[in-house]
């Protein structure tokens, strides 16, 4: 009987031991923050479970020339006035546990987003201008009114408050909800691996909520586009550090690592074909508080504008990491003006200039000021910090003025900007949607620093809802030339993340772009789902 | 002794409501509250609905006397960055990792430590004194994170033999157990050398030997026990400092375990969670000292009565 027992266990080992070599293919790559508290893009974006978007297949998304894909949806059309969406789905698409995926998950998904607290549901004012989205979540309006309609089981119905001609590409980021399990478990079911449902791509088979790090594979039920071509994913945002990433990468546990500045050089000589760049289509930049002093002064904003050398900056301190920031816009993305960027140049005798007419020559009698910057890990904690240095010394120089640093934590940071308690700051932003009204609209109407320019809003409204794209691109270049003649904030860099990726890792998805670019992570519904390993 | 004991006991108590006030007043004064969106401002009515969810809409000290009256129960609340278990799930979930590497790190580093402290004050002045002495200082100054990467790169890296990092197959634990082993190691050896070598000048020590007494049984029963307090007093707390998971050892070997949710729980007002584990340190430190007394009686009498030698 013992011998019997240790033969069936050998055999067991034996069997577990072979079996994943046979054909399963993993991809273990970095991504995410370590902290994430539900697997529910629609309940939270900043702390989601790792990977929790490429688990649910969105109504479009982006390839990697950044063209529109239907992905849920199969066509969209725009009503004649311009204010109405509608968008087919595609039939024969299920729940990973067989329950069909109709439009009344996708209308629930926003219904819930509006009312229950969601932290990423300022996204669907801000750029998808849904009609009543403002009141339901301000709680004055009940969320019938919201202007979202499930027709029939494949037809959704938007309206928003003015014409949106971009409106398609905001819904690369709505995800549809289970009903069905939200009905039996509430916002619980995005808390354990045995009662989270997916619809996209993959399905979740393990999720570490010590670090985030997940372990998705293919999966069966999926009938829509881009079907992966790996059979396990791994996500571990353990692995984002690229002092971790690296280390990992070159014993053979990850399949790609980011780079910092040091790693750069080795990594280039090591892997020459596996280095990968990507333009992250993020800027950042200064921002004031406009009605505090010495800031109140359009002269001083304008002084600061002139005052920094963007090209030193990323030649020198940010060497491989940044590229200069002429706009608020980074090349590459949709409304990108080479008119605009021209502008920022480096004029110390322009910015001297500037300074004295607001009443302080050669920086005499310029208040102490202190910038503020957000701790931050990814590519922003490897450039705001030097790049914060530099500006030191720079408009020490420049100027004559003396500037403070101050590194604070995410809520601090956030605290401050809100509430005005200081009157300089260091902001990064990043993309959320394709279209230049999401970087425009930062600043729109109060926005994220409490500007509030009439000018610059009436040109932004107009062109938010201008059908026409040349009109419309024109439009933002105006709004953004009264950014600069009011100086409301000095572009600084744009971040570019350096990548190495393994030669087992084939496919269009690690193929650059043609600007030369390759997304990674950042499109991972292309991007995982366009890679093989060998 | 009983009488200590119980005093003790009180103290403690004492000190954990303390510190469990002042802990409390602190984390409410940093400005930013946990469902304070990191980029774009959540409305009013949305924050409200929220903080009244998780009840900070009342009074502080109201909040505090309510999360008070749930320690006495043992509940510490819902973690805010992990809804769907309690604080006390994901403190025991999250620290089975810490306190094995920890765990392991001191138990194989302080033995270690004792020897070599033992072998470098039995020879003074020796090759092997300097080793001790080289070994300990770079222990102590070389911060984790070097260790980490140095041992990344040599054992992973360049030799191939284990994996950089990862969990939980236990492969993976070698590498953090070396990296967690080396403060205790550096320590005791420092500690053993010098408290040996206190104990070995000391007039006793003569008087045995001049009995005749053999120089094992001199070092083994007499020294040893007589060198014995300062170890005791730096054993225990060292054992919560490594077991509690250390956010830089975890960060660098891909652990997940205890040690990145103090710095989370900070970072995102985790309050709940932020104060069990600031009680739990605390209780920790407090059990450690109480035992670390015990300890020093059983090992000597003089302390017992609290009599003069």
């Amino acid at each position: 009987m013992n011998a019997l027992l240790k033969i069936a266990g050998g055999l067991a080992v034996a069997t577990a031991l072979s079996a994943p070599a046979l054909a399963q293919t993993t991809v273990v790559a970095p991504s995410g923050s370590t902290a994430g508290t539900y697997m529910d893009y629609m309940k939270t974006v900043y702390d989601r479970g790792t990977g929790s978007e490429l688990l649910q297949i969105p109504i479009a998304t982006f390839d990697k020339e950044f063209e529109l894909t239907p992905m849920a949806a199969e066509s969209w059309s725009q009503s004649e006035d311009g204010l109405t969406w509608t968008f087919k789905l595609r039939s024969g698409l299920v729940w990973s546990d067989g329950e069909p995926l109709t439009a009344e998950d996708f209308v629930f998904a926003l219904q819930r987003a509006a009312t229950s607290g969601y932290d990423f549901a300022w996204y669907w004012d801000f750029a998808g201008g849904i009609k009543g989205w403002k009141e339901v979540t301000e709680g004055t309006a009940d969320v019938s009114t919201l202007g979202l309609k499930a027709v029939d089981d494949l037809t959704i119905e938007v309206t928003t408050v003015a014409p949106k001609p971009y409106f398609p590409s905001v819904t690369s980021l709505w995800y549809p909800v289970p009903k069905h399990k939200v009905d039996e478990l509430g916002d619980d079911w995005a808390l354990d691996v045995a009662n989270i449902v997916s619809s996209g791509p993959f399905e979740i088979e393990s999720w570490e909520k010590s670090n985030n790090s997940v372990v998705f594979t293919k999966s069966d039920t999926y009938t829509g586009p881009w079907a992966p071509q790996i059979d396990r994913l791994e996500l571990d945002p353990t692995l984002n550090a690229p002092e971790v990433g690296l280390p990992a990468f070159l014993a053979g546990d990850a399949d790609y690592s980011f780079l910092n500045t040091g790693q750069v050089p080795v990594a280039t000589q090591r892997y020459p074909d596996g280095i990968r760049k990507n333009a992250v289509f993020a800027t950042s930049y200064i921002s004031y508080d406009l009605d505090a002093a010495p800031f109140n002064d359009v002269n001083v904003r304008r002084a600061f504008y002139y005052a920094v050398n963007r090209e030193e900056l990323t030649t020198t301190v940010l060497k491989d990491i940044a590229i200069p920031a002429g706009s608020i816009l980074p090349p590459g993305y949709p409304g990108y003006n080479p008119d605009v960027v021209a502008q920022a140049t480096f004029d110390p005798e322009k910015a001297k200039q500037f300074l004295a007419d607001a009443g302080f020559p050669n920086g005499e009698g310029f208040p102490e000021v202190e910038i503020w910057y957000r701790e931050e890990g990814g590519y922003n904690g490897a450039i705001i910090p030097a790049m914060a240095q530099y500006l030191q010394a720079e408009f020490k120089e420049v100027l004559g003025i003396s500037l403070n640093i101050r590194a604070l934590p995410g809520p601090e940071w956030m605290d401050g900007l809100r509430g005005k308690k200081n009157n300089i700051f260091i902001a990064p932003y990043e993309y959320d949607y394709l279209d230049p009204s999401n970087f425009y609209g930062i600043f729109y109407n109060g926005g994220r620093h409490g500007y509030f320019i009439p000018e610059y809003d009436e040109i932004v409204a107009k062109a938010d809802s201008e059908s026409d794209w040349d009109t419309r691109y024109k439009l933002y270049a105006e709004a953004e030339q009264v950014m600069i003649d009011q100086g409301l904030i000095v572009p600084l860099v744009h971040p570019v993340t350096i990548a190495v990726v393994s030669d087992q890792i084939t496919g269009d998805g690690v193929q650059p772009n043609s600007l030369g670019f390759t997304q990674l992570d950042r499109l991972g519904h292309y991007f995982f789902t366009h890679i093989t390993k060998q | 002794m009983i009488a200590h004991i119980i005093r003790r006991i009180l103290s403690v108590a004492f000190t954990f409501i303390v510190v469990s006030i002042i802990i409390f007043l602190m984390m409410h004064s940093v400005p930013g509250g946990p469902f304070d969106a990191n980029d774009m401002p959540v409305s009013e009515a949305v924050r409200a609905k929220m903080m009244a969810q998780w009840g900070l809409d009342q009074p502080l000290h109201v909040q505090y006397l309510n999360y008070m009256w749930g320690v006495l129960h043992l509940d510490f609340g819902v973690p805010f960055q992990s809804p769907g278990e309690t604080v006390v799930e994901l403190i025991s979930r999250a620290w089975v990792p810490s306190l094995i590497l920890g765990g392991s790190g001191v138990l194989i580093g302080a033995p270690l430590g004792i020897l070599l402290g033992m072998a470098a004050a039995l020879n003074r002045n020796s090759w092997i004194d300097y080793l001790a002495s080289t070994v300990a200082t770079l222990g102590l100054t070389i911060p984790v994170f070097v260790t980490s990467m140095l041992l990344i790169l040599i054992f992973a890296v360049w030799l191939n033999w284990l994996p950089a990092s990862g969990w939980p197959q236990p492969n993976r634990w070698i590498l953090p157990i070396i990296c967690y082993a080396l403060i205790p190691l550096a320590t005791y050896a420092r500690y053993t050398r010098s408290a040996m070598l206190d104990t070995l000048n000391r007039p006793f020590v003569t008087v045995l030997r001049a009995k005749g007494l053999s120089e094992r049984r001199i070092i083994f029963q007499h020294v040893m026990r007589n060198s014995a307090i300062p170890l005791v007093t730096v054993f225990l707390p060292m054992f919560i400092g490594t077991a509690t998971g250390s956010i830089f050892v975890e960060a660098m070997f891909r652990v997940p375990g205890l040690g990145a949710y103090f710095v989370s729980s900070i970072e995102v007002r985790d309050y709940t969670l932020q104060m069990a584990l600031m009680l739990l340190i605390t209780f920790m430190y407090c059990l450690a000292y109480l035992l670390s007394d015990l300890a020093y009686a059983l090992l000597n009498p003089r302390i017992r009565t609290g009599g003069t030698e």
